[in-house]
């Protein structure tokens, strides 16, 4: 039995609004059903998503074809975004408590119900950004994953720090949107086409002026900027990191990060030939590098030094952009969403019992050796230590980087993990090294505990044995040329 | 239409649009959204876009600013007090915005199609809505239906956001 793609973000809608029925018209339940609902929902689309039907190959690509693609790459990032959505809900299933605390309303869960709600909305947006061909496709699928980061931001409108997150995550995304329109218009206006390959097709001819166009895609550039948080478009991620309800966080540094990496891939294609475009991706990335590292040095907020340390990991996937290499920016996605919210689980889970702050993990390995577990393969992924998912990642980054004879990036990406290896280790210092103020062990559920132990064994084995995602993407698509293959 | 007007409503445009953000009176800077709105909609017509112009009117300067104005008054909000400006803020932002507006101005200059009349369009078949709602549902249908998505996040997003504390 097969099923067609486009039929996945139906159902994961479906999935969405039926939570949002049951919220409206069930008061007296737990509402942590709803989300062990949408979570058991989200793992059958996820199920279902590896018995698709093939899609019609290439036939016209006209109506419904010409806005949504199903190639191998749309394919993996729908998974991400499922997988994404999943732990994001058991995390958020951990922090209800905070979230309960900050909204009162007439019930005792009241708001709860949204709360697991809009991520799944979220999780459709995603979904539809992967299969986006056109510009027209890749604007209304942004803003709906944008309109409901908007609301989850700020949920928790009751504390200053969350509110003025939401006021800042709104005003600069509304901007960044603003130059997305306006590029798009200049594509459009120069080409006379939304759709990328036949945008691609029209800068082939000779007749169309392509600075305009080039003009028109730097603009679509900040906006996508602004969603993968490179350098100079940064300015918002450590106070809205910082801000945000917790696992808000977590899924935007993943969910968006990698959808804005997908359509960064997309619409760069047909403007790849182009030599000003890679010196101005070399350029941010190496930007994005250097600050995002050296900025995360001092922090001891570990939320806020996971925000910048999103913003230099946004650089190591640049590398692997201007490489145009879509494995390995696909594979460090992989890795990125390991560690990332391995890490964020486990911030969640402790700070519920202390706080927030590098110091407030001191001694965690001698309260809850687990938790500190977690963290420290968390840690040493981002850092990048053999046998990880992160030093793979970076070892294909790097790798294909040298093959496109982009030296300087690889020497400063080098320099800068050296860097990384600091602040990650800082961390794990505390967890291990320091004396703890109390030896209360941090309380875990099974749920959680089995999902913390998934991760740390999806980025263990995926350090050994990385084929099963590189294999994903086979056959070679057509879109990106996948000219890196690994070496395995 | 003659050049002149285009120039009139230009105008009108950008200096209501400054006076949006010079005005410190929030009431006096959504009046001046409002005909900032209106030169914007006389410009589309002037481009034969009669339909998005009449919407711009009917959308922008109608509905969202009378929302805009009932907030401003129930909120109460008294005139904006003075910031101190910062240099640095003021310097780097107008740096920024002459770099953008020169880069606007040389990719218009380098343009040849910017340099040609504007070509007289084909009568149409059929009226502005018509061909608007023919395209919407037909060839357009999928991002039709995801912002139909949008709407509902933004539904909910209002709801949670605004529902009042009990307490």
């Amino acid at each position: 039995m097969t099923i067609g793609a486009p039929t996945l973000e139906v159902e994961v809608l479906v999935i969405g609004l039926f939570v949002l029925m049951v919220e409206a018209f069930f008061e007296r339940i737990d509402k942590r059903t709803l989300a062990f609902t949408a979570i058991l929902g989200l793992a059958a689309v996820l199920i279902a998503s590896f018995f698709l039907a093939p899609a019609p190959a290439d036939v016209a690509m006209t109506g419904f074809w010409s806005f949504y693609t199903a190639d191998p790459l749309a394919i993996f990032f729908k998974r991400f975004a499922l997988v994404t959505t999943i732990l994001v809900l058991v995390m958020m299933i951990d922090y209800a408590p905070t979230v309960r605390e900050s909204i009162h309303g007439t019930t005792y869960q009241s708001g709860l119900g949204e709360f697991f709600a809009l991520p799944i909305f979220t999780c459709v947006g995603l979904m539809w950004m992967a299969s986006a061909i056109d510009f027209v496709m890749i604007f209304v699928s942004l803003e709906l994953v944008t309109m409901s980061f908007y609301v989850l931001v700020s949920f928790t409108r009751r504390n200053p720090a969350t509110l003025e997150a939401g006021v800042k995550y709104l005003i600069l995304s509304a901007l960044s949107t603003g130059f997305l329109v306006y590029g798009i218009t200049w594509i459009f206006g120069v080409t006379g086409e939304t759709n990328l390959a036949r945008v691609a097709a029209a800068l082939a001819n000779p007749v169309i002026e392509t600075g305009p166009a080039l003009f028109g895609m730097v603009l679509v550039l900040v906006a996508l900027g602004f969603k993968i948080a490179a350098v100079p478009f940064q300015m918002w991620v450590p106070d809205v990191y910082q801000g945000a309800p917790t696992p808000v966080t977590a899924f935007l540094s993943v969910g968006s990060k990698a959808a804005g990496f997908v359509v960064l891939l997309r619409v760069l294609q047909p403007f790849f030939m182009l030599p000003q475009m890679e010196r101005l991706l070399t350029t941010i990335a190496l930007l994005t590098l250097i600050y995002g590292n050296l900025a995360a040095l001092p922090q001891s907020n570990l939320k806020r030094l996971l925000g910048y340390s999103s913003i230099a990991h946004a650089g190591y996937l640049l590398i692997g952009v201007v490489s145009f290499s879509g494995e390995a920016v696909s594979f460090y996605l992989v890795a990125y969403l390991l560690m990332t919210l391995l890490s964020f689980a486990v911030l969640i889970v402790v700070a519920k019992q202390t706080g927030e702050n590098i110091e407030d993990f001191n001694g965690l390995a001698k309260r809850s050796p687990f938790l500190a577990f977690a963290m420290l393969i968390a840690m040493i992924s981002l850092a990048g230590v053999p046998f990880t998912a992160g030093f793979l990642g970076k070892f294909f980054i790097f790798d294909a980087a040298l093959r496109h004879h982009q030296t300087a990036l690889v020497i400063v990406g080098v320099i800068t993990v050296a860097c990384g290896f600091y602040y990650y280790l800082k961390v794990v210092r505390a967890m291990y090294w320091e004396d703890s103020a109390s030896d209360i062990a941090v309380p875990l559920s099974g749920l959680s505990r089995l999902t913390m132990a998934a991760m740390i064994a999806g980025i263990i084995f995926l350090g050994v044995y990385p084929q099963p995602v590189l294999n994903a993407l086979n056959p070679p698509r057509e879109t990106i040329p996948a000219t890196a293959s690994t070496s395995h | 239409m003659p050049a002149f007007l285009f120039w009139i409503f230009a105008l009108v445009m950008l200096g209501f649009g400054a006076a949006v953000v010079i005005n410190r009176n929030p009431i006096a800077s959504a009046l001046s959204l409002v005909l900032c709105f209106m030169g914007l909609s006389a410009l589309f017509m002037s481009l034969d876009a009669f339909f998005i112009g009449i919407i711009q009117v009917l959308v922008y300067a109608g509905a969202v600013m009378v929302l805009f104005l009932f907030i401003i008054m129930l909120l109460d909000l008294r005139a904006e007090t003075r910031r101190k400006m910062k240099v640095v803020a003021v310097v780097g932002g107008s740096a920024v915005a002459l770099a953008f507006f020169i880069q606007v101005y040389s990719v218009i200059g380098q343009l040849s199609a910017a340099k040609q009349p504007f070509p007289p369009l084909s009568s149409p078949k059929m009226d502005d809505v018509h061909s608007v709602g023919l395209l919407l549902f037909s060839n357009y249908n999928l991002p039709f239906q995801i912002i139909g998505v949008l709407v509902l996040v933004a539904t909910i997003g209002v709801i949670v956001l605004s529902k009042r504390e009990l307490r």
